[in-house]
């Protein structure tokens, strides 16, 4: 009997420990979390009732940081009735941009928190524009936050202002066909002169074959099949999207008759970063020769760029023909978005209080 | 305690050589060594080729690290940069597979597989045994390309002893080493405290333009990024009698690594969180001298090295939100901590070595270990844990005079992975002063916690990758053979091994089909709830061939002058996972380089009772190193001049020594642009100072001593 109660002592004594070390760990949770939305709240300047989110993946480059400047400025101008925020959705890149201090330190504070702040404050209307260029993985994840937010998810927000509170989606650029009709015709008029010249080759991003969330990787194919409407020029590839790739794109000039030339090369993404740098306009494989290229079991040539790629293959394409500038950087694409935003459409139902007991 | 005992008893009782300071070489061949076969063994003749490195090659080389010692005094060794510390290769082999002891325990806890070597002072040795090749047979786990036995130093012949040394030098690199040694009666107590420091170093402020939005000229990346580490210890000994003795080991160590926090580019040298380590560890043998040598030991240890962010700037973390639901968002705050990765071992050993009929040896042994992680972010359930048991047995023949046959065997029961036997066999022929050494061994290395329970989801760019472990891992294995020759005759040493070692099995993160991912996984870990995740699974899926040859060679010139050098050549092919491409492709192995040398020259003069003057010129050079991406290391030499003074008699016990020297005379410094690989990441040109007074009382004066008028140093 003595042994069983020291036994029972002995449970009571751990549970009592672990009881306590649950909650000491949920403070901090729960105290991380209040001090950094106190943070972000306190970004929050509340001038109007509506609220504009933009939200974009993000970057760590500077080029893009000037892209999103701009959006912002942009979007101040076209909606002075709104108060307009910008949230990236890559971590590394929020802590990155928020830490660094060459210029200012940026804070691109992740949607959920942002969504958080705008409730907090009760605006009346909140539209979340998504940066993206298709509906893709990355546009997935918006709708999620969006969800969470009208779910309230963390319990600590007005179930009544959750009940009345009007949210709205702004679509991606390229979300629906007549997207892609809009945008080639906007393209053609900022580039005809290009393609006059030579070949412009766009390169998107893609989703990986592994998921092509909703799939939105035909609108690069959309794409290319409207902008050759203007001119037989014009192409579409991408980093990731499967039988899309450069190769694919190469052999599609080929078979168009397009042997030599220029060949432009520009992002189709919303801001000229890594990829852009890199994949699309990098010296990665500057020393491959055609003969020897190795390709993956898709098709594609890894670690070799767009840039070196075209002129390996006999096309002239140098530094001179490179566009390096993300499509929030043309005036007249950004605009696009812009109407995306003004044409967004109101979520219905998206309430549905995970706590309808408060 | 194992080897450190064994250390203890040959050098305090039958051969106390290393107690004394004028270190020659053929004092050092006399030098006992253990770690070879796990007995002592002159060094002459132990039957597996050993290399030591001495307190007094140690002392004239004026060594900041333990880094630097084994960079300067043996050609096998290469280090690279890494954010956390330097990364140690062995033969072209990387730490995973190196085991790395101090007096005969195994350095626990490992980032990437690199174990911390700041836990080592190098004023705290007395000296360094390495014994390349396989030792799995003896040491079990992790021996698959070396050994390496750091033994500390032991003032247990002093009534009373203190010390303090401090190294200044460039770069405010400082080192501090105290140690309060005493003896009462059958206790002997040794408190040792070291901190070191350094500022770190910039060779360049240019960042890889390929790697960069534009070429960058002010980047704050430093070469050497800054680091202070501290560490206290306590051994306390109790030897009720001749036969028994008692041994206790606590430690505790802190370091802490920082980044640059002064970033201006964010996409490059912008850092929000150091990293910082708490290690503890607590242990206690025991040993009973049977007749002759032979003797029963039990060890028993516990260790932990903890692994922590410290933010220096507001960061948001994978982690879990107030609801309890996983979130990439976890916002954490300056100065406030995240445990990465908890990792403790608790290790049993009892070993024996009995003298049999007909000139044999036998050692046998059974070892318990059991191995903890704690990783709240990184495995299912934040935690997971692995046990081994093992019995070995190892027998020496001597029969006769001319032949050493070692043989042994390892039998491990695993956890996970069950039943393991590693065997290895070597021979010694002795011709003369030629001694001919030739072995096969096999090593392994058991999958870590991490490898088995991995359970953690990143997302890079836009793909998220769900890393697995796998609990159905083998262990990985490695043939070594080796074959080679020393010859040794008064003043002149020299030897030659070639070695060919092949490793099996090696653990890798391997892209697998979603379908691999479990029944039952929360809904996050198949990304957001829609099935958008690309899984990556630890296996066994990588070969390794590394192929070289060693050669070394020491010569006393005068009782004043010594000469010496090593060299390493080595060739190594690898069969590598290819995660872009999902395949195997054969490749050199990263840092490779074919050549690498050290060559030095050591001058020694008493001019009086007072006074003795030491100066050495070292040399050591490496050719190309070769990595896949990022470019090559490049070619380097360096070479280091050093001096040392010893002061007083000490016939009041104290002592004096100085030490000074300027490393990399030449100034080479090497200004790859950030995100490129070093040959070496020397600063150029430094300066270094060193202050050593050490008072000791009441010593135990042996007829070495006496003969050679030496009384002045204690080590």
């Amino acid at each position: 009997m003595k042994k069983f109660r020291f036994i029972l002592a002995a449970m009571v004594a751990i549970a009592g420990f672990s009881f306590v070390s649950c909650d000491k760990e949920s403070d901090e949770t729960k105290n991380n979390y209040t001090r950094y939305q106190d943070a972000v709240d306190a970004q929050i300047n509340k001038k109007n009732d509506s609220a504009i989110l933009l939200v974009a993946f993000g970057s760590t480059w500077e080029q893009a940081f000037g892209a999103f400047d701009e959006t912002i400025e942009d979007y101040k101008k076209a909606f002075p009735k709104s108060d307009v925020y910008l949230s990236y959705s890559s971590a590394i890149c929020i802590n990155r941009a928020a830490a660094g201090e060459n210029g200012v330190s940026r804070n691109y504070y992740a949607p959920n928190f942002w969504l958080h702040g705008l409730g907090a404050k009760q605006y009346k209307e909140i539209t979340v524009q998504s940066l993206q260029v298709i509906p893709g993985e990355e546009f997935s994840r918006v709708v999620n936050y969006i969800k969470d937010f009208g779910n309230n998810s963390l319990g600590d927000l007005d179930d009544k202002y959750l009940s009345e509170v009007t949210i709205k989606l702004g679509m991606p650029l390229l979300a629906a066909q007549e997207d892609i009709v809009t945008t080639a015709r906007v393209i053609d008029n900022v580039y005809k002169t290009k393609a006059a010249e030579g070949v412009v080759a766009f390169m998107g991003h893609g989703n990986p074959d592994s998921y092509d969330t909703y799939k939105a990787n035909i609108r690069y194919n959309q794409l290319e099949e409207e902008l050759q409407k203007f001119s037989p020029n014009y192409f579409v590839g991408t980093v990731d999207a499967p039988e899309n790739y450069k190769v694919q794109v190469l052999e599609r000039m080929k078979k168009a008759g397009i042997t030599s030339g220029k060949v432009y090369l520009h992002p189709l993404m919303s801001i000229a970063g890594d990829h852009a740098h890199n994949d699309m306009g990098g010296d990665d494989g500057e020393d491959m020769n055609p003969a020897d290229y190795e390709y993956n079991d898709e098709g594609e040539i890894e670690d070799l760029s767009w840039k070196c790629f075209f002129s390996q293959n006999g096309y002239s394409c140098g530094e001179d023909e490179l566009i390096m500038k993300g499509l929030l950087e043309v005036e007249s694409i950004r605009n696009l978005w812009v109407e995306h935003t003004r044409g967004a459409e109101t979520l219905e139902e998206v309430y549905h209080s995970m706590f309808p007991e408060e | 305690m194992r080897k450190g005992a064994l250390a203890l008893l040959v050098l305090t009782c039958s051969l106390p050589l290393s107690a004394q300071n004028e270190t020659t070489l053929s004092e050092k061949l006399e030098e006992v060594v253990v770690t070879a076969t796990g007995t002592p063994h002159m060094l002459k003749d132990v039957p597996v080729q050993t290399e030591i490195i001495s307190r007094r090659q140690i002392e004239q080389l004026g060594a900041a690290s333990f880094e630097d010692i084994l960079s300067q005094l043996s050609a096998g060794f290469d280090f690279n940069a890494g954010d956390m510390g330097s990364q140690m290769t062995l033969n072209g082999l990387g730490n995973n597979y190196i085991l790395i002891m101090i007096d005969g325990k195994r350095l626990n806890g490992d980032n990437g597989g690199e174990n911390d070597l700041g836990r080592i002072d190098p004023h705290n040795i007395d000296h360094i045994e390495i014994v390349k090749g396989a030792g799995s047979a003896l040491y079990g786990s992790d021996a698959m390309t070396g050994v390496i036995n750091v033994i500390t130093r032991r003032h247990d012949d002093q009534a009373l002893y203190l010390e303090n040394t401090t190294r200044g030098g460039s770069y405010m690199d400082l080192r501090q080493h105290n140690s309060i040694g005493f003896s009462v009666g059958k206790f002997t107590s040794l408190t040792t405290f070291q901190m070191q420091h350094t500022d770190g170093w910039q060779n360049t402020a240019e960042e890889d333009p390929a790697q960069t939005e534009y070429h960058i000229f002010d980047s704050r990346n430093k070469t050497v990024n800054m680091y202070t580490n501290g560490q206290i210890g306590e051994r306390i000994t109790y030897a009720p009698s001749d036969r028994l003795s008692f041994e206790a080991d606590g430690y505790l160590y802190r370091k802490r690594i920082f980044r640059p926090t002064n970033g201006r580019h964010p996409s490059c040298d912008v850092n929000t969180f150091d990293m910082k380590y708490r290690d503890a560890g607590a242990s206690f043998g025991s040993e009973y001298k049977l007749k002759g040598t032979d003797r029963i030991t039990l060890d028993i240890s516990w260790d932990r090295h903890a692994y922590y962010y410290h933010y220096t700037d507001t960061t948001l973390e994978e982690g879990y939100d107030p609801n309890g639901k996983y979130t990439p968002y976890y916002p954490y705050f300056p100065d406030q901590e995240h445990l990465q990765s908890d990792q403790q071992r608790t290790m049993a050993e009892l070993k024996g070595v009995f003298s049999l009929p007909y000139g044999n040896l036998l050692s046998a042994g059974a070892e318990y270990r059991f191995d903890y992680l704690h990783a709240p972010m990184r495995v299912k359930g934040g935690r997971a844990d692995d046990w081994t048991t093992a019995l070995y047995l190892q027998d020496e023949y001597t029969g006769v005079n001319w032949l050493n046959i070692t043989a042994g065997i390892r039998l491990i029961e695993n956890k996970a992975f069950g039943f393991h036997a590693t065997p290895k066999i070597s021979a010694m022929f002795k011709v003369a002063d030629l001694r001919i050494r030739t072995g096969w061994s096999r090593g392994f290395k058991s999958p870590t916690p991490k490898e088995q329970g991995y359970h953690y989801l990143r997302t890079m760019g836009a793909t998220t990758f769900f890393y697995m472990g796998n609990p159905d891992l083998k262990p990985q294995t490695s043939d070594y053979l080796s074959a080679g020759v020393e010859f040794s005759r008064g003043g002149f040493s020299a030897s030659v091994t070639g070695y060919r070692n092949e490793l099996y099995n090696m653990i890798t993160l391997v892209n697998v089909p979603l379908s691999q991912i479990p029944a039952g996984e929360a809904p996050e870990y198949m990304g957001d709830g829609s099935g958008q995740v690309t899984p990556r699974m630890y296996m066994n899926m990588e070969d390794a061939r590394t192929m070289g040859i060693d050669a070394s060679l020491t010569w006393r010139i005068t009782s004043d002058i010594t000469l010496g050098g090593s060299y390493s050549w080595l060739d190594t092919k690898a069969h590598v996972y290819d995660t872009k491409h999902s395949r195997l492709s054969e490749v050199t192995i990263d840092g490779m380089a074919h050549h690498k040398g050290n060559l030095y020259g050591t001058w020694q003069h008493r001019y009086n009772d007072a006074y003795r003057m030491g100066i050495g010129l070292y040399g050591r050079a490496s050719s190309t190193r070769y990595y896949q991406n990022n470019g090559n290391g490049k070619p380097y030499q360096i070479w280091k001049l050093t001096t040392t003074h010893d002061l007083g008699r000490g016939k009041n016990g104290m002592t004096w020594r100085v030490e000074a020297g300027i490393d990399n005379i030449l100034d080479y410094k090497e200004t790859t642009p950030h995100g490129l690989h070093y040959g070496t990441t020397s600063p150029g040109r430094t300066f270094y100072c060193t202050l050593s007074l050490k008072f000791s009382k009441g010593r135990k004066m042996n007829t070495r001593d006496v003969e050679k008028g030496s009384l002045d140093d204690d080590d």
